[in-house]
């Protein structure tokens, strides 16, 4: 392999494939490694959510919006179905308390300019009529919408090829290099690589790299175990999310550590896919690298999907999977340089929100490349 | 959530490799419980009205059902349990996760013996998706199980042991079978199968395929074509045969999941069918408390699945400690040498250097120190 490019992309999943296109087009010479494959890791097990209402006003729902904003052309600029489908989300509360919750929420949404509505029960089903009857009721965005995951790197990888990237899968990096004080290159598997700038977009496995240089990176894998049903009619009209999800993810203390849905972090995630499966998540656990599915997990999950959808409770799993989502503790991701080691760029700690912010991602972090 | 109850060994399958391995782990003394999702027991056997081949200590001439019933028998008498209707969904560690006629149980194993078989592979052509066009072992299963014939003039596509003496038993069921299609140049099976049904006047049509199925619902007609050398459909040969039905016996492909869920190591071996769990000579997989047996394991023919299993009950019960090793070391030699006889002669020479290669891999990233290979 030619052994000099000016960015090296480590990392093939939404986040690295959205680096290298943004990178390629704007005209640098990429080369993208992953020691697996394209959505090997993380982007080939989480669910498509693109959803705005659950992001915090501030820096995370200002990059949510801007991101939405690329996703409504992003299939035809990338000439590939991304399965992208701008079907509006609700976000379920069960109870009183939790639709007070996400009132609070909803007002400081409206201040940052995106529209969220709350809505009793016998109106929300008005347009999501499987939703069970006794619930409180349910936020409403128009603006949330769902992506399939997979078809997103691939459309990125393809694309940021056809623009001269180098697409490397099964090269994996074991080191950065460093010359003087600046990350020149990295050390792979089949021999070393340099580059004016390295991005860093391996996700839960960013840490790595950056340990023998005395820097710790706050990313913990956190599980989530979702559950994939058989093909169904069309059956759902929204991405459903319930409060439950932002509570886990925004006032863990609220949590009832009694209580295994609580403890194991269920939140209801539910989409319909466009070839029709429903993908039903998730728990939010930290459980290390452990990649697999437990049976308390899967349990909890479908337990909970029929309390919120009851018409659930007839349907097939046709199968289970867990992915390990990279859990920053502020729930934002580590973007751009890194202070003391100039030439490598972050872009890792998504969380939950590396669908939702993959393009916004790759724009921003193509300017750091300069 | 039913508690769970535990067992020495579970097997789940309770075909010819899974039945086999229970009776000898069960005969070892080995508390055993043999799981299937089906409500008959017996795998495919008791489709097989055929008898099958081999020495005496294979049961040559004896009819497939009967070993099934032979089997069934002497599981019975070890006192092995048998769970019916009862699906392994999930596979955590040693706990197996279970819908057992419609409810969840868990139960935890000592050692878990996955003889889970193989399924019927199938292949696209235009009027592929049409009602009347189905596996071969479906077609099996509806005349020598359920007793329907579930059609009249039938094609066969794929001339290897499935498709001939699938077409044999719709001719003893009252069936026309109009041929069978091979897109390879020479016929796939045995040739005392293909003679049978050569002498009855079925065509065997080599280097031939079927290039669409046409029809307003349902099989009205089959379009056949030759291939050239390029390997492609020669749209000047095209003829049509009125056929109402189409059974594809076009392979088969080993059933992993549970493997694949529990984490074991893979090897990919195009002729045993595909991605199959690595495993040693004691059919023990990269996971010290999981074994193999039967197709799951490549896919060959009942009497290799009988012995295979018979090899994984023998050394699971040995790893429990309920046999000492020199008995253990006699029992399996026995048995491989009756393996080594039935992948003897040149239909059993491909299967034997694939599985070669397996016992080959699986050394070769134990002394790399894979996951957690016995020494």
């Amino acid at each position: 392999m030619s052994n000099k490019a000016e960015v090296i992309v480590i990392g093939g999943g939404v986040i690295g494939t959205s680096v290298a296109y943004y990178a390629a087009k704007a005209g640098k010479r990429v080369v993208l490694l992953d020691r697996g494959d394209i959505a090997a890791g993380t982007s080939g097990a989480c669910d498509g959510f693109i959803i705005m209402q659950s992001k915090n006003p501030g820096p995370h729902l200002d990059l949510a919006m801007q991101s939405a904003a690329l996703y409504r052309t992003l299939a035809a600029e990338l000439d590939y179905d991304i399965e992208y489908m701008p079907c509006g989300g609700m976000i379920v509360a069960e109870s009183e308390k939790q639709a007070q919750l996400l009132q609070g929420l909803i007002a400081k949404q409206k201040q940052a300019g995106l529209q969220v509505e709350l809505l009793p029960i016998a109106q929300a089903r008005q347009s999501e009529p499987l939703l069970a009857a006794d619930l409180w009721g349910a936020a409403y965005c128009a603006n949330d919408a769902q992506v399939n995951p997979i078809r997103l790197a691939q459309g990125f990888a393809q694309a940021a090829r056809r623009l001269g990237a180098q697409i490397r899968p099964g090269v994996e990096v074991q080191a950065l290099l460093e010359e003087n004080g600046r990350v020149c290159g990295v050390k792979t598997g089949q021999g070393e690589l340099r580059a004016d700038y390295v991005v860093n977009a391996t996700g839960v496995w960013a840490p790595t790299l950056l340990s023998p240089f005395g820097i710790e990176l706050p990313i913990k894998p956190r599980r989530g175990q979702i559950l994939v049903t058989e093909p169904l009619p069309p059956m759902l009209n929204h991405v459903l999310l319930c409060a439950c999800y932002l509570i886990a993810k925004y006032h863990p203390e609220e949590l009832d550590p009694t209580d295994r849905q609580h403890r194991l972090g269920v939140g209801l995630a539910v989409e319909q896919t466009a070839h029709g499966s429903l993908l039903i998540g998730s728990t939010r656990e930290f459980a290390g690298f452990d990649r697999k599915t437990t049976l308390a997990g899967i349990e909890a999950v479908a337990q909970h999907a029929r309390r919120i959808l009851p018409a659930l409770a007839k349907v097939n799993i046709i199968r289970t999977f867990a992915g390990l989502r990279p859990h920053t503790p502020d729930g934002l991701p580590i973007l751009g340089p890194v202070e003391g080691l100039p030439g490598l760029i972050m872009a890792a700690g998504h969380e939950g929100d590396g669908i939702a912010l993959a393009p916004i991602t790759g724009q921003k972090v193509a300017e750091y490349l300069k | 959530m039913a508690t769970g109850q535990t067992f020495d060994i579970v097997v789940v399958g309770a075909g010819p490799a899974g039945l086999a391995a229970a009776i000898e782990a069960a005969k070892r003394g080995a508390r055993t419980l043999v799981v299937d999702e089906n409500n008959k027991p017996g795998g495919q056997l008791f489709k097989q009205i055929h008898k099958f081949f081999g020495s005496h200590e294979h049961r040559a001439g004896v009819r497939g059902y009967d070993i099934g019933r032979q089997l069934l028998d002497e599981a019975a008498k070890c006192g092995v349990e048998v769970w019916l209707d009862a699906v392994v969904h999930g596979l955590f560690n040693q706990r197996l996760a279970v819908l057992r006629e419609g409810r969840q149980v868990t139960v935890e194993a000592g050692r878990i013996i996955l003889a889970t078989g193989a399924s019927e592979n199938a292949v696209a052509f235009p009027g592929s998706t049409l009602p009347g066009v189905m596996g071969a072992g479906a077609i099996q299963t509806m005349i020598n199980v359920h007793r329907v014939l579930p059609g009249n003039r039938f094609v066969m596509l794929g001339s290897g042991n499935v498709g001939l003496i699938v077409c044999y038993q719709l001719m003893q069921a009252g069936a026309e079978v109009l041929a069978v299609v091979e897109a390879m140049p020479s016929i796939g099976g045995y040739g005392v199968h293909a003679a049978k049904i050569r002498r009855a006047g079925v065509p065997i049509l080599v280097g031939t395929t079927i290039s669409r199925v046409v029809g307003q619902g349902k099989v009205e007609s089959v379009v056949l074509a030759t291939l050239g050398p390029d390997g492609k459909i020669d749209p000047q040969s095209e003829r049509t045969l009125a056929a109402d039905t189409v059974g594809l016996a076009v392979g088969l492909t080993p059933l992993t999941e549970l493997a694949w869920m529990a984490g074991c190591e893979f090897f990919f071996s195009p002729k045993l069918g595909g991605h199959l769990p690595l495993h040693d000579d004691n059919m023990l997989t990269s996971l010290p408390y999981l074994y193999v047996a039967g197709d799951i394991t490549g896919v060959e023919e009942a009497s290799t699945a009988m012995e295979e299993g018979r090899l994984a009950g023998i050394a699971a019960a040995e790893s429990l400690g309920l046999l000492a090793a020199a008995a253990a070391a006699a029992d399996k030699a026995a048995v491989r040498q009756r393996i080594d006889v039935l992948r003897s002669g040149p239909f059993g020479e491909g299967r034997r250097l694939a599985k070669a290669e397996i016992l080959q891999q699986q050394a070769l990233r134990s002394r790399q120190g894979g996951q957690s290979w016995k020494a």
